[in-house]
């Protein structure tokens, strides 16, 4: 080992990676030369003296302020799969939907289908509804895809099997569907489907919802026990025109849903209805709190903020 | 602190499912991560940037930048390794953005009080330390991190490589070059530390 090595050696036995080869043939050359072994306790005393310096802390009240940042983190990325459709994309699928009704008008009309013969054809059930006032528990249920021209089909055993088949806005169909989601609760993931369908068929807002199934929803909204079915329901209900008894949900929702995902879409809708039309003070007053509340979630407080914002007082 | 001691450094196994739990949007996985790493990273960022608000400010950014990131870990680092890559990245963003910050705010450091020993030992404790962060401060960038990671963190030369990005060997030069400055600094007198002031 020469001398100009020394302090390599030296920073490669304080790092306390020196090979033991190496390590012998410094103390080989300390124990052999004067002037390195001089030098050698300054550079070890200087290696030493860093450690006067235990560093920074992380206080308690760092750790809680992060801590809330990263839930607030980890919520704003489960809640961008979440937020309501872009409304942009609602008006182009709605100019889609009346351009094919126009075109399934122009065809009816071109061919001379009596009318009324083309009602039935769009509204079959394959078999007859259950009475639902005896509150009939509707078992093994599976739903078939919306088809292109918006049917669905729902099928369940009560004592039979029965398939009904029709347009979600069909009476018959509608009725179902607001039974399932009104009582038929004993799943919830059979109930997530029922929500998802009405969304898929009232999520452009072309057609307005059966009062059966708006009640179904808000009453879903308030009382599911599940976060993810009451998360559902409010997508479902943001997807709908707004009415007094959506915009009642959504603000009971905004100070008394313990999601705040939920209390998310609430604010998104509540915000999105307040474009359209000027928003009313129970909504500002609303937002206004959430906003202020040092106890509500950062993210849910700064969404209120700049829904306030946007609005025309 | 005695090399490889350095709190927060978990398991590799553990650090890596700690990490899918956070990807899968696990709020007490992130929760559990923090604990685990925030400690040390805020002493690495504090002794970066030489300032308590700005190294709280980075690390929490390092946590957040983890959260979003955590679906592009490739594995091929450690977890811990790939955290000091993210918060040393960090700090050279914040210095560059931040050209206001004071390289060697000393007073933006405050410590709690000592305990116990005595005023006297108190002050003098607290002028060693002062004096570890200026000389610290006084280096360059380049060699305070790997001299900070190595010294303070107790990492392998290669691993601090693969942190910075660079190779082995340039690690070892910084560290070398950062010590021979530091001895030149703390050599002089009996009580090394006032060399430094």
């Amino acid at each position: 080992m020469e001398c100009r090595e020394l302090n390599e050696r030296l920073v490669d036995r304080l790092t306390g990676q020196i090979r033991p080869e190496a390590e012998e043939e410094l103390a080989l050359h300390l124990a052999a030369c004067a002037g390195c072994a001089a030098q050698a306790p300054a550079l070890e005393r200087a290696w030493e003296f860093l450690g006067e310096d235990s560093g920074l802390d992380a206080t308690p009240e760092f750790r809680r302020r992060s801590r809330l940042l990263i839930e607030e983190e980890m919520l704003r990325m489960r809640v961008r799969e979440f937020r309501p459709k872009p409304r942009a994309l609602r008006w182009v699928a709605q100019a889609a939907a009346i351009l094919v009704a126009a075109g399934i008008g122009y065809f009816a009309a071109s061919r001379r289908v009596p009318l009324a013969a083309a009602a039935v054809s769009r509204a079959t059930a394959a078999s007859p509804l259950p009475d639902f006032e005896s509150n009939p528990r509707l078992s093994n249920l599976s739903y078939q895809p919306v088809t292109p021209d918006g049917r669905v089909g729902i099928g369940f055993d009560v004592t039979t099997r029965h398939t009904v088949e029709g347009s979600p806005s069909d009476p018959e169909v509608a009725r179902l569907l607001a039974y399932l989601l009104s009582r038929n609760t004993e799943n919830s993931g059979e109930k997530s489907r029922a929500i998802e369908l009405v969304q898929q068929h009232y999520g452009a807002g072309v057609a307005s919802a059966s009062p059966d199934i708006v009640n179904a929803l808000t009453s879903t909204l308030r009382k599911d026990p599940n976060p993810g079915v009451r998360k559902k329901a409010a997508d479902a209900l943001s997807s709908m025109r707004m009415t007094p008894e959506i915009r009642s949900a959504f603000l009971e929702a905004l100070h008394g849903d313990r999601n705040p995902a939920v209390r998310l879409v609430a604010i998104e809708s509540l915000a999105a209805a307040a474009k359209e039309s000027p928003a009313d003070p129970k909504t500002i007053q609303s937002l206004r709190e959430r906003a202020f509340d040092p106890s509500e979630n950062g993210f849910v407080r700064a969404r209120a903020a700049s829904a306030l914002k946007t609005m025309e007082f | 602190m005695p090399i490889g001691s350095e709190p927060g450094r978990g398991g590799r196994a553990e650090d890596r499912a700690l990490l899918e739990r956070v990807r899968r949007g696990d709020t007490e996985g992130a929760a559990e991560l923090f604990e685990r790493y925030a400690p040390a990273l805020l002493r690495f960022t504090g002794r970066m940037l030489s300032d308590r608000s700005l190294a709280e400010e980075v690390t929490q950014e390092v946590f957040v930048k983890v959260i979003t990131r955590a679906s592009q870990y490739d594995g091929r680092a450690e977890v811990a390794s790939w955290l000091f890559a993210i918060a040393a990245n960090a700090c050279r963003d914040r210095r560059r953005r931040d050209r206001r910050a004071p390289v060697v705010p000393i007073d933006a450091l405050p410590e709690p009080a000592a305990r116990g020993e005595g005023v006297e030992h108190a002050l003098i404790d607290r002028e060693k330390r002062d004096a570890v962060r200026r000389a610290l401060a006084d280096l360059s960038e380049e060699q305070r991190e790997a001299l900070v990671l190595a010294r303070y963190h107790g990492l392998p030369y290669a691993e601090i490589a693969s942190i910075l990005g660079i190779s082995v060997g340039a690690v070892k030069t910084r560290i070398f070059r950062a010590v021979e400055t530091l001895k030149a600094r703390f050599s002089e007198g009996a009580t090394s530390w006032n060399a430094a002031n």
